[in-house]
């Protein structure tokens, strides 16, 4: 591929995975030689118009204003990549979805007229996406692998597995076998286990690994003590809209 | 002061003895990390937690590491082999479970295709093994004799006898290390105290595996109802393979600076637990279920690794047990598949060993120019190669049927067979369709490219066993490619084999394989060539339509002094084989290649697995009379 051009699109989310493509500095210059970013209102004053090589859409839907760019988003970008948590599986702003839209909705805000907001969403609900970049926020290293690998036209080298196998590979003391719950095992890998190389139980907020038996660790997890609120919230704090998980908070 | 065998060190002195090892050593022991242990350097004996159970991860990650960069390249070139160990290095504290398995890892990567980077690793490390006089309770050493004592492949062995370590050397080094530690005589009374607290650490062991004849049994117990249990409870995270220190399969992939065009090749660990590992480009698995998978480990450890390596493929250390966070115990499910189990299976055993032998880094590829490339379908084409350097171009040999690892530095490896004959010098052919990173990118790739090749790898068609007799060769899509060198080789020995008939089935006829040598194939003397496709669509077809097992109706071919060859997608393979099966062929007069995930065709990944078969070295052409017992599914 020549120089690519590159968008980035926010949708509801806190702007922490674009923050992070600013936080690139050094990778970020090498990075910028080969691409082409044309549209970053974080970054840039130039917007250019589309269609765009690559389109990296940050946040969830939310909103019925939402849905319709998110199409629009799709017919202008020849690879779409779900950036991000909230963008893949509707992430932190999912966790609305279990309760009323209206109840929720008067918890955060008063001019009650004024908002009209949907189920939250992984953009996925609405348009097909091509690569999914994981995590919250997204990792720096699997970002600039991503790059590479579109500019080689290969398919990018993420780990569909669980955490588990970075966390091993990094020889890390099990939180799990020091009483701590740990969504390493049910959580696809590629952030190098960085949560349980902190001594901290994985959060799960890169969503469902390539093989999840999430019904199995929710168990453990009540062997562990926890109450069965304590599980559901454990599923779905992140990926809580996708089957996988779900599995996982119905699991007891 | 001469070296002695057998000698003393005293506990007060454990400090100065560890203080002169790291003076002439890289030296690792176990040391405290949370509430579990890990081995890790060691700059002085206040670092050491001699007291351990077991680490995390076995010993072995200093031989064959968790990541670990095989080889550097530059547009192309090779620019370095990997780094070779800085110094010596010495391994203190290993306990006998560890050591036993280092040896049996010897025999994975020591063998005719000797893994350099682990040899490099092996030779310059002494190890100070340490008998266990406490034990875990999940250790089960004594079930395979590989503790609680130790027997060999130490340099110096310690037991602890309480305020004093006796010290056995093993080797010239370690009796090096007496000498110059200057260390006492032992009594013959310390060798009895020795005996002693290891009968004692023996009795401590609670738990056991009953080995005798356990292989078989669980070979006749592959889908015992415990399976679909332990189905239900695995996380399928990878850490029993991970932590197990006789488990040994890496994969390995490309990373390229932002350059592009130059980068490294590493190897990681990689794990049979995992979903992906035996997916093949377009995504078909091999085990694709938790179960299977976990079938794999299990039976990888207490089957299959006898059949490979002569040698049970567990150690008893417990690692697996300790840190599945599911408590899943596989000594508790061998004993629960072999409590009042009766029947038993033998492992299946090949007759033959494939030829091939190794100069130098056998993972380093060498290069090699495109001089043809011919387009054969809309998404299949042969290039025809030929080595850059003659000589090695005009040593170059292979069987029919077996394959090359094709490199293209910064995208990856990938498996190919051999789609020319042997009889043609000069060249060789690869015939590739572009379904996964390598192979769509070689569509990039012009006449006068240079591509890394290494190989040729595996046992090919039984082309000297056929001489004499009938062929009837059965290939189906791209499966025609690794038997186009059956069909030249006969034509160009006509005299020497009997009747000749080709059965060739594609989805349609624009996915068929070299169909401008269909008239030369007609000419053949005695030769008759049946064609098919699923769904001619719009074109012209005069031939059949149908599957391939349809022609079996207007073949002429009978099983009478015949042998069948064929390879395709499993299924057609499997209706193939299932077929002529009922038609009266015996199992040994077929033959059939298979595909498997490859990522290095020496035995080593461990990824190409069927039961205990590597499809690399073993295959990729089996007899299916002999494979046709496999515990696991072949098709």
């Amino acid at each position: 591929m020549a120089k690519p051009r590159i968008a980035v699109f926010k949708f509801s989310s806190c702007a922490g995975c674009q923050l992070e493509i600013v936080n690139l500095e050094n990778a970020l210059l090498d990075v910028l030689g080969a691409i082409d970013v044309a549209y970053f209102v974080m970054a840039s004053r130039d917007m250019e118009e589309g269609p765009y090589d690559i389109g990296f859409v940050e946040g969830a839907v939310t909103s019925p204003h939402e849905i319709e760019r998110i199409k629009e988003v799709r017919k202008n970008c020849k690879i779409l990549v779900a950036m991000g948590t909230c963008a893949c599986t509707g992430g932190l702003p999912s966790i609305k979805n279990w309760t009323s839209q209206r109840e929720m909705e008067a918890r955060v805000y008063t001019e009650l007229w004024a908002i009209n907001s949907t189920t939250a969403y992984g953009i996925d609900h609405y348009v097909p996406v091509d690569v999914y970049l994981r995590g919250c926020p997204i990792d720096l290293n699997e970002l600039v692998d991503l790059v590479k690998a579109a500019l080689l036209g290969v398919a990018p080298p993420f780990r569909p597995h669980a955490i588990c196998v970075e966390c091993k590979l990094k020889e890390n003391a099990c939180v799990m076998l020091q009483g701590k719950p740990c969504m390493g095992p049910v959580t696809a890998g590629g952030c190098g286990a960085l949560c349980p190389s902190h001594n901290k139980g994985c959060e799960g907020c890169r969503g469902p690994n390539n093989d999840t038996n999430a019904a199995s660790l929710a168990k453990t997890f009540a062997e562990m003590g926890l109450s069965k609120a304590d599980v559901v919230r454990k599923f779905r704090k992140y990926a809580g809209n996708t089957p996988q998980f779900n599995e996982g908070a119905e699991a007891l | 002061m001469l070296p002695v065998e057998v000698a003393v060190l005293k506990k007060a002195d454990v400090a100065s003895f560890v203080g002169m090892l790291t003076k002439d050593y890289k030296v690792f022991g176990p040391t405290k990390k949370e509430n579990q242990f890990a081995f890790g350097p060691i700059d002085s004996a206040a670092d050491l937690s001699l007291d351990y159970t077991t680490t995390i991860l076995p010993p072995k990650k200093y031989f064959h590491q968790p990541v670990e960069t095989m080889m550097s390249f530059k547009s192309g070139d090779v620019t370095s082999e990997g780094a070779k160990l800085d110094g010596k290095q010495l391994l203190f504290g290993v306990h006998p479970c560890d050591v036993n398995a280092i040896l049996l890892l010897d025999k994975v990567y020591r063998d005719k295709y000797e893994d350099p980077y682990y040899a490099d690793k092996r030779d310059n490390t002494v190890i100070v093994a340490m008998n266990c006089t406490e034990v875990g309770q999940n250790c089960f050493c004594s079930s395979f004799n590989t503790g609680p004592g130790l027997d060999e492949g130490y340099d110096l062995l310690l037991t602890d006898l309480g305020d004093k370590y006796l010290v056995q050397a093993g080797s010239a080094a370690g009796k090096d290390l007496v000498a110059k530690a200057g260390l006492g005589s032992a009594a013959a009374e310390d060798l009895v105290a020795k005996d002693k607290v290891l009968r004692a650490a023996q009795n401590k062991i609670g738990k056991k595996v009953d080995t005798e004849n356990l292989a078989e049994i669980l070979n006749a117990n592959f889908n015992h109802p415990k399976w679909q249990e332990v189905k239900d409870s695995c996380l399928a995270c990878g850490t029993c393979t991970t932590v197990c220190p006789t488990c040994y399969c890496f994969s390995v992939a490309d990373k390229v600076d932002l350059t592009l065009v130059s980068g490294e090749r590493p190897r990681v660990w990689d794990s049979c637990l995992l979903k992906e590992f035996a997916e093949v480009a377009l995504g078909h698995n091999f085990r694709k279920e938790r179960d299977a998978r976990f079938k794999q480990r299990f039976y990888h450890k207490l089957s299959y690794f006898e059949s490979q390596f002569g040698a049970p493929g567990c150690v008893g250390c417990g690692r697996c047990v300790t840190f599945c966070v599911k408590n899943i115990d596989i000594v508790a499910i061998a004993n629960e598949i072999a409590s009042g189990a009766e029947e038993t299976k033998p492992s299946v055993v090949l007759s033959k060993k494939a030829p091939g032998e190794c100069k130098g880094n056998p993972y380093k590829p060498l290069k090699a120019v495109i001089k043809g490339i011919k387009q054969q379908t809309y998404d299949t084409t042969t290039y025809t190669m030929s080595f850059v350097d003659d000589k090695v171009q005009q040593e170059y040999k292979y069987d029919p049927g077996t394959f090359n690892m094709i490199t293209l530095f910064g995208i990856g490896e990938a498996p190919i067979s051999i789609s020319s004959c042997a009889d043609e010098k000069g060249t060789f052919d690869h015939t590739i369709r572009a379904v996964g990173n390598v192979t769509k990118a070689l569509t990039q790739y012009k006449v006068g490219d240079v591509v890394g090749v290494r190989g040729p790898y595996g046992i090919g068609w039984p082309v000297e066993e056929m001489k004499g007799k009938n062929v009837l060769l059965i290939a189906g899509g791209i499966g025609l490619a690794p038997l186009r060198p059956v069909i030249n080789h006969i034509k160009n020995r006509r005299s020497e084999y009997g009747k000749f008939e080709i059965l060739y089935g594609a989805k349609t006829p624009n996915d068929m394989l070299f169909t401008d040598e269909f008239d030369t194939l007609r000419i053949i003397p005695d030769t008759n060539l049946l064609l098919t496709t699923d769904n001619p669509g719009g074109v012209k077809w005069e031939h059949n339509v149908g599957v391939v097992t349809t022609l079996f109706e207007k073949m002429k071919s009978v099983p009478e002094n015949t042998i069948m060859v064929t390879c395709g997608p499993d299924i057609m393979m499997k209706f193939v084989v299932k077929g002529l099966l009922a038609k009266g062929w015996a199992p040994e007069q077929i033959y059939v290649s298979l595909e498997r995930r490859m990522n290095c065709g020496i035995k080593k990944c461990g990824k190409c697995q069927i039961g205990p078969l590597f499809c690399c070295q073993d295959g990729p052409v089996f007899n299916y009379g002999e494979i046709q017992g496999l515990p696991e599914e072949i098709f």
